[in-house]
């Protein structure tokens, strides 16, 4: 028939498919270039930076063939070996997360607690988490679970706030023990303890209590050994406890359990052993290596204004640290509750609601305000109002916290939203409460988007640089800050005032430098966030 | 209007605690359990459950039929109050649990849903492991004596200990649909509730699986006093002793046993509904 002749012509191309069809490539393309201009500009920009930062040309060829052979090879070796195998891959992987969590959280509790005394983190870490645990304990011993929940976080709050109140006694009481004693109740009784429950749910409770011994007793034969020799401990009890134990006892139990992938654990040995083995042939051999200001100098020293090669950003690294880490104690609690008040018990009809959407409208707005406002706020709430200095570590954190509030408010209103009604439904036709269907089912089921949200205001948070100009967030600070009322320093604002150095070499190598610093740092932070949030979504 | 004259008023009340005690020990058929008087539900303006009264009556299947939109549903959740978690529901008449009004004023809903367990149309366990969700009722009522042999139990009553006994611990995601919906019956039977509500228990359930919980619910009337709104007219006719015909605009059109509904309706409206020329 005509009409079905037609129909099959119609599947035929013709000339109008052609140019349909050349619309559409056109169309992608675009997209495509568009993407690229974004990707491209900015590995330019990283590039430029990275270059003055490393300054690759200033080595010789010597070196780069010395590292091409110790660390390069092997590592990528390594890694293509290890690509092949999913035991091996996934025993790499746990390896390199734990050499490197390991390592970062041990540093990091070193420095803070050597710039703000390891004897305040220790008195304020005792009265914070030993009245939650007698309470914790307390619950499970008689079963008693209607008042413990609410609890266990006053018992906290109590317990700190006894701390401040009675400072001035309890200070000198804690003072009597030596500091390397105070570090080791900083890292070594914290370690051992979550090593210990560790242990005792994958085995026994017997095994627990035998390895948070064995963590004391060795820490513990370390310092003695180090005191014998004439040394400080402090700083090796830290490492010891913080890093070699936990490093220790998952490569140990990933050799002993995982008979396919026990060789992957050797991945970050092999990457730090080729960086150590190429730095002894380096010197060994004298050979000329990178001449950057990415250099040990950079990260330990404190500022010189004067002398390029002297100058150093450590109290910069620990104020940008404490700051954004009191912002987050500030402002993730708040910031959070608001989101599930709004999302889960905020009023959807009448005037409630009404004022409800008022309240989301201006918090969405509240993201977008520019920074230097905040300073402004900051500069009137914490200085004007509340009459706090400007420039210490409690009005950067709150400015930074209210800058970020609205963030992390927006995003973790979308995480709680995103757990399915069909999970309420099924918790409250259990005859469970709105609070346990909280804590049973939506807060678990968010937590990965509201770790996602946080990464992003940590990370905007690390860089801000205007408002701290405007509450006067001094450059000319040399030591970290030694509490919340001690004036603090912060890395962004450091490049920024660095920049303006009339030193050439100040503006092509030491901002270039602490920039990489800065970017490394927030990857840090990033870094740790994702692997929280990787765990959780794994779960189930 | 006498309604308030002839409530029946045996002396209950509506907790958790003292449940089993209140339990009828001996299985006493066509004594009434729950009983609607002219309950009608609004949301908003929109009238979604015209002044319905029905009774239902202990350890018998009670199906809900009717079209889209009929208030079937509405129905269901007003029984263990799911309405209230709509903030625009409202509602008007008396529902009587073991004669107690539940729109009464002191009446606590978390404690009436602890007595009337609820499984859902699309099956919805919690993401976390098969164990936990049966124990999930039992942990919420703080009953957390003998947890392993209550959830053992849940799941042999459930039809779904055998394919799960080795596996208790893998998440609840990973089982196939019908399993899954037989999780949730066990997880809502698995706290002894009185009355188990079923709101399309197998419409997103191919035919095998369907069976299986049809199966199941017939068991499950031995112990319990089951609703059950479902689509499916032969699904009402096999496992249902009472059937409630609901037509457009939350109107009961009629009620009574299963055989005279489907065989000898009174109303030519149902009649038409059962036979296929409407809705």
């Amino acid at each position: 028939m005509a009409t079905e002749s037609e129909d099959v012509d119609k599947l035929r191309r013709a000339s109008g498919t052609r140019r349909r069809q050349l619309k559409g490539r056109l169309f992608e393309a675009a997209l495509l270039g568009a993407t690229l201009v974004g990707i491209v500009s900015l590995l330019v920009l990283f590039g430029y930076t990275a270059f003055d930062a490393f300054r690759p040309l200033t080595a010789s060829a010597q070196w780069y063939l010395l590292y091409f052979g110790t660390l390069v090879t092997p590592t990528a070796a390594f890694t293509w070996y290890a690509r092949r195998n999913p035991a091996v891959r996934a025993a790499n992987a746990k390896a390199f997360a734990v050499v490197f969590g390991a390592l970062a959280v041990s540093l990091l509790t070193y420095v803070v607690a050597d710039s703000v005394s390891p004897y305040d983190v220790l008195l304020y870490l005792l009265f914070g988490t030993v009245p939650p645990l007698l309470v914790g304990l307390y619950a499970r011993i008689t079963d008693e679970r209607t008042y413990s929940g609410p609890a266990i976080p006053v018992a906290a709050v109590l317990g700190l706030a006894v701390a401040a109140l009675l400072y001035d006694v309890l200070r000198p009481l804690v003072g009597i023990a030596a500091q390397w004693v105070a570090y080791f109740g900083i890292t070594t009784l914290p370690v051992a303890g979550i090593l210990g429950v560790v242990v005792a749910r994958r085995w026994s409770p017997r095994r627990g209590i035998t390895a948070a011994a064995a963590v004391l007793v060795s820490t513990l034969l370390v310092a003695g050994g180090l005191l014998a020799a004439g040394i400080d401990p402090s700083f090796w009890v830290v490492l010891f406890s913080a890093f070699a134990v936990p490093v220790g006892y998952v490569v140990g139990s990933t050799v002993v359990t995982e008979s396919d992938g026990r060789a992957g654990v050797l991945g970050p040995f092999v990457l730090v052993g080729g960086a150590l083995a190429g730095a002894a042939l380096e010197r060994q051999l004298a050979i000329e290596g990178l001449e950057s200001y990415l250099t040990p100098t950079l990260l330990l020293n404190s500022w010189d204004g004067l002398t390029a090669s002297n100058a150093g950003v450590y109290p910069q690294i620990v104020g940008s640290v404490v700051v954004v880490g009191f912002m987050a104690v500030l402002a993730f609690p708040v910031g959070i509750g608001a989101a599930i008040y709004l999302e889960e018990y905020a009023p959807n009809s009448g005037w409630g609601g009404r004022l409800a959407t008022l309240l989301e409208v201006n918090i969405s707005n509240l993201a977008g305000v520019p920074s230097v406002v905040y300073g402004l706020l900051g500069l009137a709430l914490f200085r004007n109002a509340l009459g706090f200095g400007t420039g210490i570590v409690v009005s950067a954190a709150g400015t930074l916290g209210l800058l970020i509030l609205p963030i992390v408010v927006v995003s973790a209103q979308e995480a709680v939203r995103s757990v399915p009604d069909s999970l309420r439904q099924a918790s409250y036709g259990m005859g469970a409460s709105r609070w346990q269907t909280l804590r049973n089912v939506v807060l678990p089921e968010s937590v990965p988007g509201v770790l996602t949200g946080t990464i992003l205001a940590l990370a905007r948070a690390i860089g801000e640089t205007a408002p701290l100009v405007i509450i006067a967030v001094a450059t000319t600070t040399y030591t970290p800050p030694s509490g919340l009322f001690s004036s603090a320093t912060a890395l962004p604002l450091q490049i920024f005032a660095a920049s303006a150095n009339a030193k050439p070499e100040f503006r092509h190598g030491v901002v270039p430098a602490a920039a990489v610093v800065l970017l490394v740092l927030m990857l840090l932070m990033n870094t740790t966030a994702i692997v929280v949030r990787n765990r959780y979504e794994r779960e189930y | 209007m006498d309604e308030e004259d002839s409530a029946p008023t045996i002396e209950t009340t509506v907790t958790a605690s003292d449940q089993s005690a209140e339990r009828p020990s001996t299985s006493s058929t066509g004594r009434t359990v729950i009983e609607a008087r002219d309950l009608s539900v609004y949301y908003g303006q929109e009238r979604a459950l015209d002044e319905v009264s029905i009774p239902i009556l202990d350890k018998q299947v009670t199906a809900m039929i009717g079209p889209s939109g009929c208030g079937k549903s509405t129905f269901l959740r007003s029984i263990n109050r799911m309405n209230d978690l709509i903030d625009a529901a409202h509602i008007d008449g008396e529902l009587y649990f073991e004669g107690e009004n539940v729109y009464d004023d002191d009446i606590d809903p978390v404690a009436l849903r602890r007595r009337i367990g609820m499984v859902f149309q699309h099956p919805n366990p919690f993401p976390k492991s098969i164990y936990d969700n049966v124990a999930y009722g039992l942990r919420v009522q703080d009953r957390t004596d003998n947890m392993d042999q209550r959830v053992e139990t849940a799941l042999k009553r459930a039809a779904l200990w055998d394919e799960v006994k080795d596996q208790l611990d893998k998440s609840a995601l990973d089982l196939s649909g019908g399993q899954q919906q037989r999780l949730c019956i066990a997880r809502a039977i698995a706290v002894d509730p009185d009355v188990v509500l079923m709101d399309e228990p197998a419409s997103a359930l191919d035919p095998i699986a369907t069976s299986k919980i049809e199966d199941l619910i017939e068991e499950l009337a031995e112990e319990f006093t089951v609703v059950i709104v479902t689509h499916n007219m032969q699904q009402a006719a096999r496992i249902s002793d009472k059937t409630a015909v609901f037509l457009t605009g939350g109107e009961l059109v009629e009620y009574g046993d299963t055989d005279q509904i489907f065989e000898n309706p009174e109303h030519q409206r149902v009649e038409d509904y059962i036979t296929g020329k409407f809705g």
